[in-house]
Parts: C-alpha cells; structure tokens; sequence
C-alpha cells in the first residue's frame, strides 16, 4: 500500500509540471501582458521594454518556465507584478475560503443526493422517484451563477436580509490577516448561500449516478440473500447496498473537485469572496501571470491530490480492492 | 387675532420640537465608527505614485496629503500649505507650509519633503503617469523649512488643479519612509511603507479582501477625522452590491453602475445618491493614422485605411450618430449627449452639439463622396472592453444605426488588458468604445488627445491640437483662455480627432445614515469630515 502511495506521490510531479507548463503557455499566448496593465497611463513603448526586461518577459517562453520552475523548487511562487505582493502568500491567505467552500458544497450535495438517490431506487417508477430525478434535471440543467442570484435575492435583497450577501467571517483561529471578522455563526451565515450555489449542480449529478448505482446493486444476489436472511431493509439499504454503490460515486466526487474549483471562481465572484477564485480570475484578466501560475499550481495539485484520496477511499469501502 | 397668535406659537413649537428631534440634532457631527465602503474593482497596488486607477487613488486621498484640495465650486483650499502666492507672470509659486503636520511616521511634513516628492514624481525613473503634468515646472526649491517654491519654465495656468486633482494630486511622500523601504514594499502596502500625511493611516490591505485605514490621531486638522476606521471592500458584481447596500452591510459604494440606479432607488428610497454633470467623456474613438512601415508605434504614419479620410469621419461618427439615442438606450437617459471633447462637467466646457446633428442622409452623401455605397459597401469594427456593460450596449446601438446608414459595424468585445494592448500599442483597431479619463479641466485631456501621446489612441499627428493646447495652458486671463478652449474644442470636432458620444455618469451612493460627504466627482474623495448618524 505504502508502495502504491509513493508511487502515486511521484506520479503527481509529472502531471503537475505538464498543467504548469501548459497554462504558462496558453497565458503567454493569449494577447496583452502585465506590463500594459502595470504601467496604466504612464505607458510609454520605452518604458514597457525596460519593464519587460526587468520581470524576463522578454525572455523565451520556455526559459521563462524554467525560471519560474527552478524558484519554485527553491519555495519562491514569485511576485505578483501588479502588486508587488508574494504568490505564496496571496494563495495561502485564500486558500481556506475555498477549501470550505468545496468541502461544504461536497457536503451539501451529498446531503442532498444520498437520501434522494435512495428514495429514488427503493421506491423506483413512482412519484418520489420522477420528484428526485426532475429536480436532479433541474439542478445539473442550472448554472451556479443563476442559483447564486436567486438565492441573493431571496436571502440577502428579500427576508430581511437574513443572510449576508457578500464578504467573508472566518473561523475562529483561521484569521489570516490583521483585521478579520472572526466567529463560527458569523462564518456559517456567510459560506452557506454559496455553497448551497456549488453544491446545488453537484447533488443533481450525484443524484442521478447513484441512484443508478443503488439499482443495480439492490438487484444483485447478495442483497437478495440478506434479504432472504431476514435482514432489515434499512439495514440492506444503508449498509450493504449503498457502501458498494458509493464506489463510481466517489470516482465521480474526485473528478467534480475540478468543477467545483471552476464553479467557486463564479460563486466567489458573485458573493464578493476572498477566495481562490476570486484570486485566479483577477489574475487572468490582469494578466499576471506569476499569480496565474500559482493558481494554477495548487488547482492542479489539489485535483491530483483529492483523487489520489479518492482512490485510497475504494480500500475502505470495498475491502477486496488492495493496492500493491 | 387671537387665531393668528396660537399659529404662531404653534409654529414655533413646532420648530423647537424639530431642532430637539432627531433630525435636529442629528447634524451634530458624531465621533467614532467604522465606514464600510464597496469598491467595484480591485486596487492595483499602493504606490500612489504609480499604480494606476480610481480605486488606488481615492485610498491616496485619504492616506496622503499634499499642498492644496479643491472645492466643487472650484475654490482651492489649502492642503498642508497654509497659503500661498503666485508671481504675476505666473512663473513662481511660493507655499509656505502649516507648522503642525506631520507623516504617519512621526516625522514633519516640511518643504524638504514636498520637494522630494515633486522632484520624485518627476524623475522618468519613477514611471509616474502624474509626470506628464510636471512638464512645465523648472525646479523646486527650499526656502526654508516652512516654505518651498516652484518654478515654471513657462506659465502654466492650471498648476494648482494639477496640484489638487490631476489624477491623485499632488501626494506627498515621507522621504524616510520612501528611502527606509522598497517600491515593492509599497505597491504591496506593507506596514510601515506606505506613509501619507492624510487624515488617516493605512493599516493593512488583503488584496481581494479588504483595505483598512484607521484614523490618525496627529492629523493636522483639529477634530478631524471624525470616524475610527474605513475598511474597504470589492464587490464586483452590481447585484451583490445592492444587496449587501440594501442589508446594510456597506454604508458607501464609491462608484455605482449608471444602469442600475433606478433599481437601487426603488428599492432603497432613502438612499443618497450623489452625481453631478459629467466629467467623463464617452467616446467612440476612430483610428486617425496607423504605421507607414506597419510597425506599431512607428513614427511614420498613413492614413487609416477607412477612417483616414475626414469625409467618413463625419459621416460615420459626426451626422451618422444619433447621440440622444444612445443615451436613452445605453444609460436610460441619464447622460447628456455630447459632442464636444470636455464634457458639460469639465471647466471651459464648450456645447458643439450643434456641428454634429444626427443626419444620415448627410451622412450618406459623405460615404458616396468617399467612394462608398451599395458597390462598395463600408464595413468596420466597433471594439468595446468587458469593464463596463454599458460599452458593449452602446458599440450595439452604433451597429445598428451604422445600418440605417448602409454601413456595417462588427463588434469585437475584449477583456480591458487586451483592449489595452491593441490601443496603446498601436494594434489595429477602427473604432472603440470607451470612457477613459475624467476632466477636471480641459488642460487633464492633453495627454490622451495630443499629437504625441501614447495615450492618443486615434494617433492623429496634427501639431495644430498640441499648439492649441499650448496656448490654452499657458495663458494666464480665463477670459482668453475660454476662447482658446472653444476653439480647440470645435477644431478637434471638425476634425473628428476626438468623437464624442456623450458624458459618462458617475454616481456614488450613501446609506442616509452616512453624513458630511461632500461630494466632487472622482476628483476629490475625503472621508475626514464623515460621521455616522447611527
């Protein structure tokens, strides 16, 4: 097992060099530089060459990547060149918001999606069923941006202003910075609109994948032998037939992480964020592309890491499978 | 009689009644508090020296401080100078400096460090965009340490505007601060670096978080700032803001989308909304001239193969555009159709609406005349930046009265870094649809509209603009110079060098709790005499 794990572990550098490379690229191919945006109205051609100079632009693109890799093995992400400020720690002051994010959207759309995909394949062919498979239609068919608004209006413009509309209050003990709203209530109130907005399309998927899963486990001939033995259905359901249904629903999980990093650039944006998102879209529109690449650095290493776990999760829940 | 007497003692009850209700007392200024405050986009960095945009520059006003501020009426106020002089020939400017102003630092505000400040602002080396604007001064020098005096090479009439609202103003910099610690230090507000001598002190920014600037305690105005803290948000999205306005999560929006005004004042009626006439140009800018040699920024130019020739200048964006259309669809009425390069809010505003009437027939007979028609029909691109939504409404609006004209307008929508590069190095472009700048005077426009500048996106090389400007910056009579400012005004209009769609509101909003504001378009954002009536 330990083999396996660092044999993945060592599996992940190579991927994460090849998202690297390829978003350094694409960024350099895309028109218009940081400079233009740095400079602003004191934009002269002379002063952008020098300024080009001063920050390797002028170089070619893949010593460019060569330079940023061999800092970035020394712990340097490099410097923002809009703001000055370090990549490293940009990333490590917003990455909480968005891991709560993901977690919380994760956990929402589990919340929703195990009871309904149960309800769904023991009562299939009747209303309960068509309720929990229309509103999984319903869900995958809107986007987050459009969930995020109603919810907004709903919440935030009508109600009172029941919950906030935008900003942040952190965890107690998470603050990142000199002045934080700080408080578990407070934190609560402002992650739930926009994980509600995230997780809400990933319930629908999850919905309709493990409904399918649970039919064609509940049908197969061990459920009907527990069944013949006398074992409760609640017992039959929970615990044998959903743990061996969970598997392609976990596989899938792993591989929503990625939506779910995109969906949270849209959702930060929209409740005004400090998060990763937040932090990656500016950066592609500034076209700062030492921020760019730290984005996309733990973007990609998040993936890679999530569905590495994702893959030690089948051990547990199907004790036949065993890495060597 | 006796009627009238218990009317007026009524009245007069009344009248007590009021000054002992809240309302009455409410315009006592109140002490402490936290303004929270909605900024639409994020802060480049906190150089204020150099980072570009709005954003940066109205924390800069409150942070720093420098020799005069301007009133909404015009007047110059004294800044850190108490007062100053100007020779008659307008060549020397003498300000002697308060005695008791001090930097965040601890350290005085003297005429050492204005001359510092200045001296930095003008070294190329800086890369400041406030450079341009120092062209006509000689040198700075200390006369004592109170007093300090700058000399012009030639008059420049519009010193103290520049001084007080050419973009930042004049801010002036701690010499120790700015020698102690790097630039990078400073365009990443680290603690300690970014020292002003405003009414308050920057504590900390999170960049896609939160700015916060506490009040300085030493702050020269006695009294004064009257809140504890402001602390800075972005919220981009225009429905967020007026939710998080609505719940009373923010008390100020610094900058608020024009189309959504109305919403926000049938949801919230007791809302301050505070505009004045615009001061920012629309423009729908046509390219003048491109590179002979088709190098970008090459010196030696041709004529833009459609928009060259003045004849489909005109047609195109002088009797081809029906301005008050586009204002009713792309700002709901709320801008002014306008043709003329300073807008109605800018000094020496001069109306030229009249030498661009909407007439496409005219505008037809100048396309035949130009050698296009149904044999050969005219087609250009219209291109618009996704900063705002009103850019890419108003390019559509254009699309379709260019049809009604026999032209076909292509839109091409790009992200504002892209939009950047095409126009300021040179890229090919027709049209824009943009609104760059605001104007306090006509003189702020020299540096996006001359000959010379990078910022000149049409790219005309007629000296007869820079001559123009000229003249009008250094003549002392603002009889005179009004005359010369209509004049260029109607020249650049003639000429179609600088096409004009109309003015650009802005608006700023305020919670009704949110008191002693005083609003100065983009120009002059200081919260130091704000209090909050909660």
């Amino acid at each position: 097992m330990s083999i396996y794990i660092l044999r993945r572990l060592l599996g992940i550098v190579p991927t994460v060099l090849m998202i690297t490379l390829v978003v350094f690229v694409m960024m350099r191919s895309v028109p218009g530089d940081p400079v233009v945006a740095l400079l602003g109205d004191a934009y002269t051609e002379e002063d952008a060459i020098k300024a080009r100079v001063a920050y390797g632009l002028d170089k070619p693109i893949l010593v460019q990547y060569v330079i940023w890799l061999g800092r970035l093995v020394q712990g340097d992400w490099g410097t923002s060149v809009l703001s000055g400020r370090p990549v490293l720690k940009d990333v490590l002051v917003r990455l909480p918001v968005t891991l709560e994010l993901i977690v919380l959207s994760m956990a929402v759309a589990l919340a929703i999606a195990i009871p309904a995909a149960i309800i769904g394949a023991v009562k299939q062919n009747t209303w309960p069923d068509y309720t929990a498979t229309t509103v999984a239609m319903i869900g995958v068919s809107i986007p987050e941006f459009f969930v995020g608004v109603l919810l907004l209006l709903a919440f935030s413009f009508g109600l009172g202003g029941l919950l906030p509309s935008s900003g942040w209050v952190y965890l107690p003990g998470t603050c990142p910075s000199m002045v934080c709203g700080v408080s578990l209530w407070g934190n609560m109130q402002h992650v739930l609109m926009p994980a509600i907005a995230l997780g809400i399309g990933r319930a629908a998927i999850l919905t309709r994948l493990l409904r399918t899963s649970m039919l064609e486990v509940i049908r197969t001939e061990y459920v009907t032998t527990a069944r013949a033995k006398g074992v409760s259905e609640r017992r039959i359901v929970l615990k044998h037939a959903l743990k061996n249904a969970l598997i392609p629903t976990v596989t899938v999980m792993g591989l929503q992480v990625g939506f779910l990093i995109g969906g949270a650039i849209v959702v930060e944006t929209l409740f005004a964020m400090p998060g990763l998102g937040t932090f990656g879209i500016d950066a592609i529109f500034a076209r700062d592309y030492q921020q760019v690449q730290g984005f996309a650095l733990v973007t990609a290493l998040a993936f890679v890491v999530i569905n590495l776990l994702v893959d030690l999760t089948y051990t547990f829940l199907d004790p036949r499978i065993r890495y060597a | 009689m006796r009627s009238r007497h218990f009317l007026s003692g009524l009245t007069a009850l009344a009248s007590i009644l009021f000054l002992l209700s809240d309302q009455g007392l409410a315009q006592t200024p109140k002490r402490g508090g936290t303004l929270r405050v909605s900024y639409g986009n994020e802060i480049a960095n906190l150089d204020f020296h150099t980072a570009p945009g709005y954003e940066m520059m109205w924390v800069a006003m409150n942070v720093g401080c420098g020799l005069v501020n301007i009133t909404p009426d015009g007047k110059f106020v004294g800044d850190a100078a108490e007062s100053w002089q100007v020779t008659p020939d307008g060549l020397l400017y003498t300000f002697k400096l308060r005695k008791n102003v001090l930097f965040h630092d601890g350290t005085p505000v003297d005429a050492a460090a204005v001359k510092f400040s200045i001296d930095r602002l003008m070294d190329p080396a800086t890369k400041s965009g406030m450079r341009p604007f120092y062209e006509a001064v000689h040198s700075v020098e200390v006369l004592d340490p109170l007093a300090v005096q700058i000399r012009l090479k030639q008059p420049y009439a519009f010193m103290l505007h520049m001084l007080a609202a050419y973009r930042t103003g004049l801010v002036l910099y701690s010499p120790t601060a700015t020698q102690k610690y790097t630039l990078q230090d400073r365009q990443q507000g680290k603690p300690g670096a970014v020292v002003g001598c405003g009414p308050f002190k920057l504590i900390e920014w999170v960049k896609g978080s939160h700015l916060v600037m506490d009040r300085f305690d030493k702050y020269f105005q006695p009294g004064l700032p009257l809140l504890d803290r402001v602390m800075i948000r972005v919220i981009k999205d225009p429905v967020t803001e007026m939710a998080a306005f609505k719940a009373g999560e923010i008390d100020f929006i610094a900058s608020f989308s024009p189309e959504h005004v109305d919403t926000l004042k049938a949801q919230n009626p007791k809302a301050q909304i505070m505009t004045g006439k615009e001061t920012t140009p629309m423009l729908a800018a046509m390219k003048v001239t491109v590179p002979k040699d088709g190098k970008p920024m090459s010196k030696e130019r041709a004529p833009h193969p459609i928009f060259g020739d003045l004849r489909v200048r005109k047609a195109v964006g002088c009797y081809g555009l029906d301005r008050q259309e586009i204002v009713k669809i792309a700002f709901k009425g709320q801008a002014t159709p306008w043709v003329g390069m300073n807008p109605p809010g800018t000094l020496d505003t001069v109306d030229v609406n009249h030498l661009c009437p909407y007439d496409p027939t005219k505008a037809k007979a100048l396309l035949a005349e130009a050698g296009y028609g149904p044999a050969k029909p005219l087609t250009f691109e219209v291109m618009a930046d996704t900063e705002k939504s009103v850019f890419n409404i108003i390019a559509t609006v254009i699309k379709e009265q260019m049809a009604r004209i026999g032209v076909t307008a292509n839109i091409r929508v790009l992200d504002k870094v892209s939009w950047m590069n095409t126009t300021l190095q040179d890229g090919p472009w027709d049209m824009y649809v943009e609104d760059l700048l605001s104007l306090i005077t006509l003189d702020s426009n020299g540096y996006l509209s001359n000959s010379t500048s990078s910022w000149s996106h049409p790219r005309h090389n007629d000296p007869k603009v820079d001559e123009y400007y000229a003249r009008y910056a250094r003549e002392l009579d603002p009889a005179k110079r009004k005359v010369i400012a209509k004049e260029l005004v109607e020249f650049m209009a003639d000429k179609m060098y600088w096409n004009n769609v109309s003015g650009s509101p802005f608006f700023m909003v305020a919670q009704p709790s949110m008191k002693g504001y005083v609003y100065n378009a983009e120009f002059q954002v200081h919260f130091h005499k704000v209090w909050l009536d909660k």
